[in-house]
């Protein structure tokens, strides 16, 4: 039974004597035989751990250790089915949220009034614009003045500059900005500190722009999570969820920002070629204002919930609003 | 059954790309130890090891396929040019020995020079053409090449054999497979330890069968060196990445840390490397010689380079500074030849002038050692002049480092600007605050980086008297440390500038 050599070897007991031999050798002293059924036993204890942990990758389940997430090899995640599995429809605010405002103004009869332009993404929403500069985009109907709120991370406290441009050109006014250092979607969506700044700030339009922290995630089921606990947080107040500004590729996290937000409510910036500051990381002056024109061209023609954003004429008007700095490596707000 | 879960652990096999991803190569990712794909294949290569371990035939041919294999992943079709070399120094090798005299020096040098055309050429064409151009104001364009990965360490090798033949050390292998098997053997391939034909030859032919005692010990080794490398110095590296891609976008006290950051990674990261080949090696019954020994521990340079990646200053040793003429030819020679092998040493990390400048700068500090311990009387070395050597030579070291990580020489010196001129206690504790994470795993590597070695030691054996059949249990502890860590992102900023 050639099991028998095999566990012989890992029991790292003295083989059994035969009863003619000389005790006084062999008592003490431990006697390692060289076997080769221990390189068998190395190669199994190298690939097996190897193979266990592939296959808990590739489940659905995960496991808990002292309150930690154990995390799983990223590469043959499905991420769709995971994000579909995990979606709730029914959570979704679709019904209690106010109407969605049309992209193309109407006439006392409900006709829509003619432009003088023929560009094909105004009737169809899910064509985004981005080949067009922003001064080149229609001039929207809507005028509603909103009381804009911009939560977000580290990127936040890059963008309310531009945007704070635009709101005064279109005579928003942008009440506060969040800025959250090194916030990921578990400080947004464990937490309550946005129930508590709406209810005291009550602004009309939320920016949410964060995930620069999260483009290596690999627990995306947990972020999953908590993106959708989030969204149930934003229910009856107009929103546009803006994607993290990717410096290079993700692992997924935009996919799970764009399932738990409602539909056109996300920005994905990822395709967005932006100039980078000094960290390589986070975009630099010139930068924001590109993507604050590609996110402005956007809010007039393709998303949800529509608003005024006509380009400013000039740029770098002082930032009065508030601000309320975290740094989430100090307080995690759950 | 989840047929979810079921099939997403077919999928690689049901993927259009199957052939390609498993006879493939990849020269921008190539597949190396620290690969979890390559362990599991390292494992089940274990497993029909042990049937051919008895067969010496068969275990050479084996290993050097497997070898050869592993060569191919990384570097597609420079495996025929490493086929070449081989072919050729085998041929150079016997020709050396048959031969006496002049013929016998001219052969030397022949094979010398052909051995390191190839290097000169895949490594330094560039750095020359740049410098042509910036010097006689030539406008030669580059050349795009691409580096076949462990040239540089498997042209020592040959240098090292081809040397040793010469000085009559070993004799020419009989078996063009020996020499084959001595050059490809596929844990130290790619980078190093840089083995010696004197030390492996031997052992070609009677690999040891590994016990209890063996078997833990390799894969104590293997354990350790992912952990280093996986864990510890990658964990160390997203945070130097992060200063030195702008140095002077963060304090004094930001580029100081990563400046200690980086001694440590860089230690852990090689050391780690080395650990997880020996390990391997190992396994399979060669042992390779030791890499690293504690050379943060070094009280002066030239200790230093005694416990700093050995097999290389060894090979410096032997095959430069000895030859050139050591320290045989009167006091001034010795110093210049000093400075020459740490001059080659340096231009062989990389073709470039943070290099060049790197090798000097150790170069003078040995030679200035030297002359410093030849004034002084041979005395008792005090504890605290020990300890204070130790700091020294950490702090030499490290500022050296800069040159080696930093993008180019201005970078280096707006990093070493900001340490001297901008470094404020606030920064230290702005850091604390912003990245205690970091800051723990910093305390770490310098705590297992200065911890006594003796110590060490005990503790590793103490270890190994856990059972053999428990360390299967160690290692996926270990690996899933190692995915734990993994992706977490480093935030990539303290001072976010507007």
């Amino acid at each position: 039974m050639r099991l028998k050599y095999f566990c012989h070897a890992l029991s790292d007991q003295n083989p059994p004597q035969p009863p003619y031999s000389n005790p006084n050798t062999s008592n003490n002293t431990r006697v390692e035989q060289p076997s080769r059924w221990l390189i068998v036993w190395a190669g199994i204890s190298i690939a097996l751990p190897v193979l266990l942990l592939y296959l808990y990758s590739c489940s659905n389940q995960t496991f808990q250790f002292a309150g930690f997430e154990l995390k799983q090899i990223l590469g043959n995640q499905d991420i769709d089915a995971m994000l579909a599995e995990l979606d709730e429809p029914e959570n979704k605010s679709t019904q209690t949220l106010p109407p969605q405002v049309p992209a193309i103004a109407l006439d006392s009869n409900g006709n829509a009034i003619q432009r003088d332009t023929n560009m094909a993404f105004i009737s169809n929403p899910n064509q985004k614009p981005f080949s067009l500069p922003a001064y080149e985009l229609p001039i929207f109907a809507d005028t509603t003045k909103h009381r804009i709120l911009l939560i977000g991370d580290s990127e936040s406290g890059g963008l309310r500059y531009p945007l704070n441009d635009y709101c005064q050109a279109n005579g928003h006014k942008l009440i506060l900005s969040l800025e959250w250092y090194s916030a990921t979607t578990f400080n947004f969506g464990r937490s309550d500190t946005i129930q508590r700044i709406i209810a005291r700030y009550k602004p009309t339009y939320i920016f949410l722009v964060f995930g620069l922290n999260e483009l290596y995630a690999r627990d995306l089921k947990a972020r999953k999570i908590a993106a959708n606990q989030l969204a149930k947080k934003l229910h009856g107040i107009p929103y546009t969820w803006i994607g993290p500004a990717n410096w290079e590729e993700d692992n997924g996290i935009n996919k799970v920002f764009q399932s738990s937000a409602d539909s056109a409510t996300f920005f994905l910036t990822k395709k967005l070629t932006l100039t980078r500051a000094g960290d390589g990381r986070h975009p630099d002056v010139q930068g924001y204002r590109v993507w604050m024109d590609s996110i402005a061209g956007w809010l007039q023609t393709s998303a949800r919930y529509k608003m005024a954003m006509k380009p400013p004429r000039k740029r770098g008007r002082p930032f009065r609003a508030p601000i309320i700095t975290i740094n989430a490596a100090k307080y995690r707000g759950y | 059954m989840d047929t979810n879960w079921f099939n997403q652990i077919f999928a690689p096999l049901q993927s259009p790309n199957l052939l390609n991803n498993l006879l493939g190569y990849s020269t921008k990712e190539p597949w190396f130890f620290t690969e979890f794909s390559f362990l599991a294949v390292f494992g089940a290569f274990l497993i029909f090891y042990a049937a051919l371990v008895q067969k010496n035939t068969w275990r050479k041919i084996y290993i050097i396929a497997f070898s050869l294999f592993f060569y191919y992943k990384s570097s597609g079709p420079f495996l025929g040019l490493f086929a070449l070399m081989i072919v050729s120094d085998y041929l150079f090798a016997i020709a050396i020995q048959k031969n006496t005299g002049k013929k016998k020096k001219m052969l030397l040098w022949l094979s010398l020079s052909y051995s390191l055309s190839f290097l000169l050429y895949f490594k330094y064409t560039n750095f020359f053409i740049h410098n042509c151009n910036n010097i006689l104001g030539t406008q030669f364009t580059d050349h795009n090449l691409f580096l076949p990965i462990g040239i540089s360490f498997y042209t020592f090798q040959s240098i090292s054999y081809l040397m040793d033949v010469y000085r009559n050390e070993i004799p020419a292998t009989k078996n063009v497979s020996d020499y084959a098997f001595y050059m490809t053997f596929f844990p130290h391939l790619v980078a190093g330890p840089i083995v010696r034909a004197k030390d492996f030859l031997p052992q070609i032919l009677t690999p040891q069968i590994i016990n209890a005692s063996l078997y833990k010990e390799s894969l104590l080794r293997i354990i350790t060196g992912l952990l280093k490398k996986l864990f510890i110095a990658d964990y160390l590296g997203k945070y130097v990445d992060i200063v030195h891609e702008l140095p002077s976008n963060f304090s004094g006290g930001e580029n100081l840390l990563a400046m200690y950051a980086y001694s440590f990674q860089i230690y852990f990261d090689f050391s780690g490397y080395s650990d997880i080949a020996i390990g391997i090696a190992l396994m399979l019954g060669y042992r390779l010689k030791e890499n690293f020994d504690n050379p943060y521990s070094a009280t002066n340079v030239t200790v230093f380079w005694r416990k700093w990646h050995i097999s290389l200053s060894g090979w410096l040793r032997d095959y430069v500074y000895i030859p050139l003429g050591g320290n045989r030819k009167g006091e001034f020679n010795t110093y210049l030849f000093l400075l020459i092998t740490m001059l080659v040493g340096g231009f062989w990390h990389g073709a470039d002038h943070r290099f060049i400048f790197w090798g000097l700068a150790h170069g003078l500090a040995l030679a200035l050692h030297k002359a410093w311990s030849q004034l002084l009387p041979k005395s008792k070395n005090p504890w605290y002049s020990q300890l204070f050597g130790m700091f020294l030579t950490f702090h030499f070291v490290g500022f050296c480092w800069i040159f080696f990580r930093a993008t180019s020489f201005g970078s280096a010196f707006a990093s070493i600007e900001q340490i001297a001129f901008h470094t404020q206690w606030k920064d230290f504790t702005g850091f604390w605050l912003s990245r205690q994470e970091m800051g723990i795993l910093l305390s770490v590597a310098a705590f297992i980086a200065f911890f006594p070695p003796s110590i060490k030691e005990r503790f590793f054996t103490k270890l190994q008297v856990l059972p053999t059949f428990t360390w299967i249990i160690w290692v996926l502890i270990a690996l899933q440390i190692i995915i734990q860590f993994k992706d977490d992102v480093v935030q990539p900023f303290i001072y976010f500038q507007f």
